[in-house]
C-alpha cells in the first residue's frame, strides 16, 4: 500500500511539472501588455526595462527554473493589474476558501440528490422516475451549462425572493449558486448509478436472493446498491473537475469572491501572471482528484489491492 | 440402319428431353436473368443478407423520437443556409436606421409584421419628404407643444381631448403618458389646461407615429395635395418603408435579431462541425497508434495522463488569451483536448479486440496492417466514433458560450449564439428579454438534438440491437 502511493505520488509528481511546465511555456507566448498597468504611456526604454526588472528578457529555461524556485517558497509573483503589486499568493490565500467551501458545498449537495436519484431511476425502469431523471441528464448534458445558469439565476431568485448576488452573511443567498453548481454532478452520478445498479441487478447472485424471498427494498439496498457504489468513486476526479469549470461561471455570475470569479476579472483586466497563477492551480486539482479518488477507491472497496496493479493490459 | 440414320441426322433439338429445351428456347430470347434471393434456401448455405448500414438504419427508423428530432434537425440546417437567400431578409451586422430621422431601430419587439397602425379610408394624415416613389412618410401630427405650454381643451374625451392652441385645432392624448393639468370638473369646455411634459397634437385621434417618428405607407393609397394627404382605402402605416418584419426583433444597435440569430447559428454549427471532424480523425488516428503500435503505448499513456489531468476548461480559457479571439482560435483550443477521450477509447477497444482469432487469423494470412484496422477493427468502433462526434458538436456550441461569457469569445462583428447570449443575458429581466430567449431556443433545440441523435444513432449502430 505504501509503496504503491509512493509510486502514484511520483508519477503525480512528475505529471504535475509536466503541466506546469507546458502551461509555463504557453503563457510566455502572451501578450505583453499584460505586464503593466499603465502600458500605453510607457516608451520602449521602460518596457525593457520592466521586462528585465520581471526576468522576461531570460532565456525560458532560466524563466522556468526561477519560477519553480519561487514556487517552493510559496512565491507566485505579484499582480500587476488587478491589485498592483500585491503578492499573488496573498489575493489567492484570501479568494481560496469561499471558493472550497462552495466547491464542497456542491459536491455534497450532487451526492445526496444525485445517488437518490439514480437508484429510483434503476428501481423505477420506465417508470415515472426513470423519465423524470432522463429528460433531467439529457437537459443537463444536451443545454450548455451558461444558458441554464443564466435562466437558474433569474427565475430562482425571483421564486426564492433573495438577492441575485452572493453574501456571505445571507445564507439564503448561497442556496442557488450551490444547487446550481451541483446540477452537473447530479446528473452525472445519477445516470452512472443508475447504469451501475441496473448492471447489478442481472446478475446472478441477486437473481439467487430475489429466488430465495429476500424483500425488494433489502436486495436494492444490502446488494445492489453497496455494489454499484463502489465504481461511483471513481468518478470523483471528474467531477472535482466538473465543480472546478462551474466555479468560474457561477462565482462570476452571482459576484461571489472566490478563486473562479477572479480568473475572470484577471482575463478582462489582461493581468499576465495573475492569470498564470490561477491556470496553474486548477490545473493541478485534477491531479489532486485523481490520488482522491484512488485512495478512496482503496477504503471503501476491501477487495480491490492495489499491489498487482500495473498497466492496463 | 435406315432408322439409326435418320436418329443421327435429327437436329440437336430433337434429342433433348423436354425442359432443357424449354430452358434453352427461354436462353435464347433473354441470355441471363437475376437470381432471386429466398431466404429458406439462403440459410441452407449459410448465406444471410445482413447488411451493417442496412440494419443500422432500420434500427434508426424505428425510434421515433429520434427520427422526428433528425427532420428537425435536417430542416434547421437546411434553413440556417437558405435563409440569407430568402426574400425580404435583413443582412445579418446590418443596423437599421430610420430613413428619415437616421435613429436606430433598436429594441423593437418581435413581431410578424412591420404595421403598426391600420387607418381607415378617409383619413387625413400630414406627409414627411421622403424620396421614395413606392412609399411615403406620413404621421398625424400637426405640432409639438412644449412641456407646460397652455392650450384650450374644447372637447373632453377619457383617451384624445380635442383642443385648440394658437388657432389650431387637433387631439392630444390624455393618459399617464401625458398627465394634463385639467380643471377638477374637466367636463365642463371650454377651459385652458396643459401637461407637464411636451407632448403631441394630432390630426386625429390617434397617434399614428412610432414614439414620434413618420410611418410608412405605400404610396398609391394617399390622395396627396401638398404636405395633407387622404387615404384612399384602408391601409396599414408600417415603422419601416418594407414589409420585411423583424421576426425576433431588432437589438439595442438595430439589427434585425432574426438575421442574426441564423448568421449565429452558422457560426456555431461551422465550429461544431470543423470540431468534431478534426477530433475525430484525431482521435482515431492517435487511438488506433495507440492501441495497435506496442512501442507507443508507453509514451502516448505517459502524454494522455498529462492532457487528461488539465481540465479543458482551462486549456480553452488558456489558448484563447494567448491567441488572438476568432473562430480559427476556438476551433485549435477545443480540438487541443477533444481527442483525447475518442483516442483513448478507441485504444482501449482496439486493444481487446486486435489478438482475437478472426484477427490473427486475418494476419497469418498476409493482410496488411491498415488493411486489419481499416475492414477489422474500425466498423467495430463506428457507434462509438458516431456518438463522440455527434457529441462533440453541442459540446463546441457551449464552449464557444462559455468562452463568449468569460469575455474570450468571437468579436462582436462575428455573430455566433455565444455572442447573443452573452449580449441577452444583460437583458433577461428586463422587457427586452426575447434578445435571450430566441437564441436560447435555436440553441437549446440544436444541442439536444445532437444529443440525443447520436446517442439513438450509437445505439442503432451497435451490431449488438441488430438482432
Amino acid at each position: 500500500m505504501g509503496k504503491y502511493l509512493l509510486k502514484r505520488m511520483i508519477s503525480s509528481v512528475l505529471t504535475l511539472l509536466v503541466i506546469l511546465t507546458v502551461v509555463f511555456v504557453l503563457l510566455r507566448q502572451m501578450p505583453i501588455e499584460g505586464y503593466f498597468d499603465n502600458f500605453d504611456k510607457l516608451d520602449n526604454s521602460m518596457i525593457a526595462a520592466r521586462l528585465t526588472q520581471l526576468g522576461l528578457d531570460q532565456p525560458l529555461h532560466k524563466q522556468l527554473l526561477s519560477f519553480f524556485g519561487g514556487l517552493l517558497h510559496g512565491d507566485l509573483g505579484t499582480s500587476s493589474r488587478y491589485s498592483v503589486g500585491a503578492p499573488i499568493s496573498g489575493i489567492i490565500a484570501q479568494k481560496a476558501p469561499i471558493s472550497i467551501i462552495l466547491g464542497l458545498l456542491s459536491m455534497g449537495v450532487a451526492l445526496v440528490l444525485g445517488i437518490p436519484l439514480g437508484a429510483a431511476m434503476a428501481r423505477s425502469q420506465s417508470g415515472f422516475w426513470d423519465r423524470f431523471g432522463t429528460a433531467f441528464i439529457v437537459f443537463v448534458n444536451a443545454v450548455p451549462a451558461a444558458v441554464y445558469y443564466i435562466y437558474l439565476q433569474t427565475l430562482g431568485s425571483t421564486a426564492l425572493r433573495v438577492s441575485m448576488l452572493f453574501s456571505r452573511e445571507d445564507l439564503r443567498t448561497w442556496i442557488l449558486p450551490v444547487f446550481s453548481m451541483s446540477l452537473g454532478n447530479i446528473a452525472y452520478y445519477a445516470m452512472w448509478l443508475r447504469r451501475y445498479m441496473v448492471d447489478e441487478n442481472n446478475k446472478d447472485y441477486v437473481k439467487l436472493a430475489r429466488a430465495k424471498g429476500v424483500n425488494e427494498s433489502k436486495i436494492t439496498m444490502r446488494h445492489v446498491f453497496r455494489n454499484a457504489f463502489v465504481p461511483m468513486i471513481q468518478y470523483i476526479p471528474t467531477s472535482l473537475m466538473y465543480t472546478v469549470c462551474g466555479s468560474i461561471y457561477i462565482e462570476s455570475l452571482y459576484s461571489i469572491p472566490g478563486m473562479g470569479g477572479l480568473l475572470v476579472d484577471v482575463i478582462s483586466r489582461q493581468d499576465n501572471p495573475m492569470v498564470q497563477a490561477i491556470v496553474m492551480i486548477y490545473s493541478c486539482i485534477g491531479i489532486v482528484g485523481l490520488i482522491l479518488g484512488d485512495l478512496l477507491m482503496v477504503l471503501v472497496d476491501p477487495r480491490i489491492s492495489l499491489h498487482g496493479k500495473g498497466d492496463a493490459r | 440402319m435406315g432408322m439409326f440414320s435418320k436418329w443421327k441426322s435429327a437436329p440437336v433439338e430433337a434429342r433433348m428431353s423436354d425442359s432443357l429445351r424449354e430452358r434453352m428456347q427461354a436462353a435464347a430470347k433473354a441470355p441471363f436473368t437475376f437470381a432471386q434471393y429466398h431466404p429458406g434456401e439462403g440459410e441452407m448455405i449459410g448465406y444471410s443478407d445482413y447488411s451493417y448500414w442496412g440494419s443500422t438504419f432500420r434500427a434508426f427508423l424505428k425510434n421515433r423520437v429520434a427520427l422526428t428530432l433528425f427532420c428537425v434537425l435536417l430542416a434547421l440546417l437546411l434553413f440556417t443556409f437558405i435563409q440569407p437567400t430568402l426574400p425580404g431578409q435583413y443582412p445579418a451586422n446590418l443596423i437599421i436606421n430610420h430613413p428619415i430621422t437616421q435613429i436606430q431601430m433598436s429594441n423593437i419587439a418581435p413581431s410578424l409584421t412591420t404595421v403598426k397602425t391600420r387607418v381607415e379610408a378617409g383619413t387625413e394624415l400630414i406627409v414627411t419628404p421622403y424620396e421614395d416613389e413606392r412609399w411615403s412618410a406620413v404621421s398625424n401630427v400637426l405640432a409639438s407643444l412644449k412641456a407646460r405650454e397652455q392650450f384650450t381643451v374644447l372637447e373632453y374625451g377619457d383617451f384624445y381631448c380635442y383642443v385648440e392652441i394658437n388657432g389650431q385645432r387637433g387631439y392630444v392624448k390624455n393618459d399617464f403618458t401625458t398627465k394634463l393639468k385639467l380643471p377638477e370638473d374637466y367636463t365642463q369646455t371650454p377651459y385652458t389646461a396643459r401637461s407637464n411634459f411636451p407632448i403631441k397634437l394630432y390630426s386625429s385621434p390617434a397617434d399614428c407615429t412610432n414614439n414620434g417618428d413618420a410611418l410608412f405607407v405605400e404610396t398609391r393609397y394617399l390622395d396627396m395635395d401638398g404636405d395633407h394627404a387622404v387615404t384612399n382605402a384602408a391601409c396599414a402605416l408600417r415603422i419601416l418603408p418594407s414589409t420585411a418584419p423583424f421576426l425576433f426583433g431588432t437589438n439595442n444597435l438595430g439589427q434585425d435579431l432574426w438575421a442574426m440569430v441564423w448568421s449565429g447559428t452558422r457560426t456555431s454549427l461551422f465550429i461544431g462541425f470543423i470540431v468534431a471532424v478534426i477530433e475525430a480523425f484525431t482521435g482515431i488516428v492517435v487511438g488506433v497508434l495507440w492501441g495497435y503500435v506496442r512501442r507507443l503505448d508507453r509514451l502516448l499513456t505517459a502524454v494522455y495522463n498529462v492532457v487528461d489531468n488539465v481540465p479543458t476548461t482551462i486549456v480553452l480559457v488558456l489558448i484563447s488569451y494567448i491567441m488572438r479571439p476568432g473562430v480559427g482560435t476556438l476551433i485549435f483550443a477545443m480540438c487541443l483536448t477533444g481527442w483525447v477521450g475518442m483516442a483513448r477509447f478507441i485504444r482501449n477497444q482496439i486493444v481487446i479486440i486486435r489478438d482475437r482469432d478472426y484477427n490473427l487469423a486475418s494476419r497469418c494470412l498476409g493482410t496488411s496492417t491498415l488493411c486489419i484496422i481499416t475492414r477489422n477493427l474500425l466498423p467495430y468502433l463506428v457507434s462509438v466514433i458516431t456518438l463522440r462526434m455527434a457529441l462533440a458538436i453541442p459540446g463546441a456550441i457551449g464552449s464557444e458560450v462559455f468562452i463568449t461569457y468569460i469575455g474570450l469569445g468571437l468579436p462582436v462583428s462575428t455573430p455566433s449564439l455565444g455572442n447573443l447570449i452573452n449580449t441577452g443575458r444583460k437583458l433577461i429581466s428586463t422587457s427586452q428579454s426575447y434578445q435571450l430567449v430566441f437564441p436560447t431556443i435555436v440553441l437549446s433545440i440544436i444541442t439536444i438534438s445532437f444529443y440525443l441523435i447520436g446517442n439513438a444513432f450509437a445505439d442503432a449502430a451497435d451490431p449488438k440491437n441488430h438482432v
